[in-house]
């Protein structure tokens, strides 16, 4: 009887009250923000008997993949996830060639006109494509391009975010590398990709890991220049299919909600320590 | 070595960037204020000027009012809390913790992992009236039910709370890296004159993060501005116009009722108004910030 309030105090004089209340604290926290996920991904794996129960079931009774099965047969999230793959990579490939090119005329060259064409770089980084879809969407019918994935890609194939963000690290590379640089023949394109470039690895990975993360969760745009199944990305795809299924066939839905969200999460949680450090240190940047 | 391609270099490196900076940030600017000017729509078959007819449209429509409301009401709402909780988090997080501190910070920042249009499915779904999660418990603890994503007082609320959960990890996140820049001898020096933690705090921390809460502001006001995913999938703007939002109202303009012409006259107001915002938040905290990190 008596032994339970003794190994409170114990537990209380080993970690400090201070330092227990903490941990109950961000416990309770991290318990109610991981929740809406455990749910979705629970009733994702319910037969359909186990979802409309008095009580909720928070471990699917017997748990099942056929939502998955039938999430397929309905809709070509497959085909879903290769084009967010396509348009994503299409995006940062680009974003890698402009961007470092940039970075190094602002970080290395003085110029006439430098600082209005760099100011033209940081309005872009505050001005979200958001404001302007709907010239934006018109350029795409001019051309021709809607309803393609390059149409997805254009808008972000120059990155005033990746520019300031290299520029910044290129300028810590100092003057005498380029020197000692220039003595070996080593100059301009060479120097960029032999020199400036690996130095500022750790910005080239954050920047790419926050580009993949953005441009995955893209919605607007995709949804304005994209007309058929063949070309929609994984949001574009399950949007379209809560609409189509309109219903209430929530454990589909929740397998498509959880199907969109699964390659970033599994990437995220592989990586952590490097999706986490990269997020930390662009806003340390910005 | 002055030579002449040494002097055109620099441009040409910049061109690639510039086509696509050009291309689709500045001349839809341009264009935009062009179109606005216009009558354009399923019913004209070009573009026809008519001065700043739309404007005026624009100005008379109550719905507007509405949408300008909703919209300042929802970063005015979410902002606050959102940088908040971030901060206490944050501030929580720094603290000695052991290997339980990776377990809290990863399951406060998964929700920026996932898209926007995925967490609103995830809170439909929470917030269903009949069968959702939250009835069922606030039930429970005695509260009648709440329609949430359909009555007319609550959705905005409840699209406001599907924004924060999203959204609070990335801005802890930000602190957490502002935090970890402080100077250490500050503290040592605080503690040695006998402050406490929460004297610490607030006569250290707070004072030492403004760049940081600068910086989260701008960002967390830019993005909020633009929120239209968790409306388009939690609510199509209703009922009855109480979640329609700023973009989400030009959404409506130019791809539902295919109205170009107001489409691009909200879009120059919209411009404008995100402009004037950055300026303002840049100007005032410029006065206010005495420290720099």
């Amino acid at each position: 009887m008596r032994s339970s309030p003794r190994t409170l105090h114990w537990a209380l004089h080993r970690l400090g009250l201070n330092r227990l209340l903490l941990h109950m604290f961000l416990l309770v926290v991290a318990t109610l923000t991981a929740a809406p996920y455990f749910w979705a991904l629970s009733t994702s794996l319910k037969q359909r008997r186990d979802v409309f129960t008095a009580v909720p079931q928070w471990f699917p009774p017997s748990p099942t993949l056929q939502n998955y099965v039938d999430l397929f047969a309905m809709a070509p999230f497959g085909l879903f996830l290769i084009n967010s793959i396509l348009v994503v990579s299409g995006i940062l490939v680009v974003q890698l060639i402009t961007a470092p090119l940039a970075a190094y005329v602002f970080s290395r060259m003085r110029f006439p006109g430098s600082g209005f064409l760099f100011a033209l770089f940081l309005i872009q980084m505050m001005m979200p494509i958001h404001a302007v879809v709907v010239p934006n969407y018109l350029t795409m019918n001019t051309l021709g391009l809607l309803d393609t994935r390059v149409a997805m890609m254009l808008p972000f194939w120059a990155s005033g975010y990746a520019v300031f963000l290299l520029r910044q690290a290129f300028r810590q590379v100092p003057r005498d590398f380029e020197d000692a640089a220039l003595i070996d023949g080593c100059s301009g394109l060479r120097f960029l990709w032999n020199v400036l470039i690996p130095l500022a690895k750790p910005t080239v990975i954050a920047f790419s890991l926050i580009s993949v993360v953005t441009h995955w969760n893209d919605f607007l745009w995709p949804l304005i220049v994209t007309d058929t199944p063949g070309v929609r990305t994984l949001t574009i795809g399950l949007a379209m299919f809560v609409q189509q299924e309109s219903g209430a066939d929530w454990p589909v839905l929740m397998a498509g909600t959880i199907f969109v969200t699964m390659p970033l999460l599994i990437l995220f949680l592989a990586f952590q320590r490097k999706f986490i450090e990269s997020f930390m240190f662009a806003g340390l940047k910005g | 070595m002055r030579t002449a391609s040494n002097r055109i270099s620099p441009y040409l490196y910049l061109i690639p960037s510039l086509i696509f900076l050009v291309a689709f940030t500045y001349y839809p600017i341009f264009s935009s204020i062009y179109i606005s000017l216009h009558e354009w729509n399923l019913f004209t078959r070009e573009p026809l000027f008519v001065g700043f007819e739309n404007y005026r449209l624009m100005a008379d429509d109550p719905v507007f009012w509405r949408v300008v409301r909703n919209t300042l009401v929802y970063v005015a709402g979410t902002i606050p809390i959102t940088m908040a909780i971030a901060l206490i988090l944050a501030i929580l997080l720094n603290e000695r913790l052991g290997w339980l501190r990776g377990v809290y910070r990863v399951t406060a920042f998964y929700p920026t992992m996932i898209p926007m249009a995925a967490a609103a499915m995830l809170w439909v779904w929470l917030l269903n009236p009949g069968i959702g999660l939250i009835n069922h418990y606030l039930a429970e603890l005695g509260v009648p039910r709440i329609e949430w994503l359909y009555d007319m007082n609550w959705a905005l609320p409840a699209i406001m709370l599907t924004a924060i959960w999203k959204n609070f990890g990335y801005f802890m996140l930000i602190y957490l890296a502002g935090l970890q820049n402080l100077p250490g001898e500050l503290y040592e020096a605080a503690s040695l004159e006998g402050a406490g933690f929460g004297q610490k705090v607030w006569y250290i921390t707070l004072p030492l993060l403004a760049p940081t809460s600068i910086f989260v502001l701008v960002v967390g006001v830019i993005t909020s501005f633009n929120v239209f995913d968790l409306v388009h999938l939690m609510t199509q703007g209703g009922p009855g116009n109480r979640t329609n939002v700023m973009v989400y109202y030009i959404y409506q303009h130019a791809f539902r009722f295919a109205d170009y012409g107001m489409g691009a006259t909200l879009t120059v107001v919209f411009v404008a108004a995100i402009l004037l915002v950055i300026v303002a938040i840049m100007g005032f905290m410029e006065r206010r910030t005495y420290y720099e990190v």
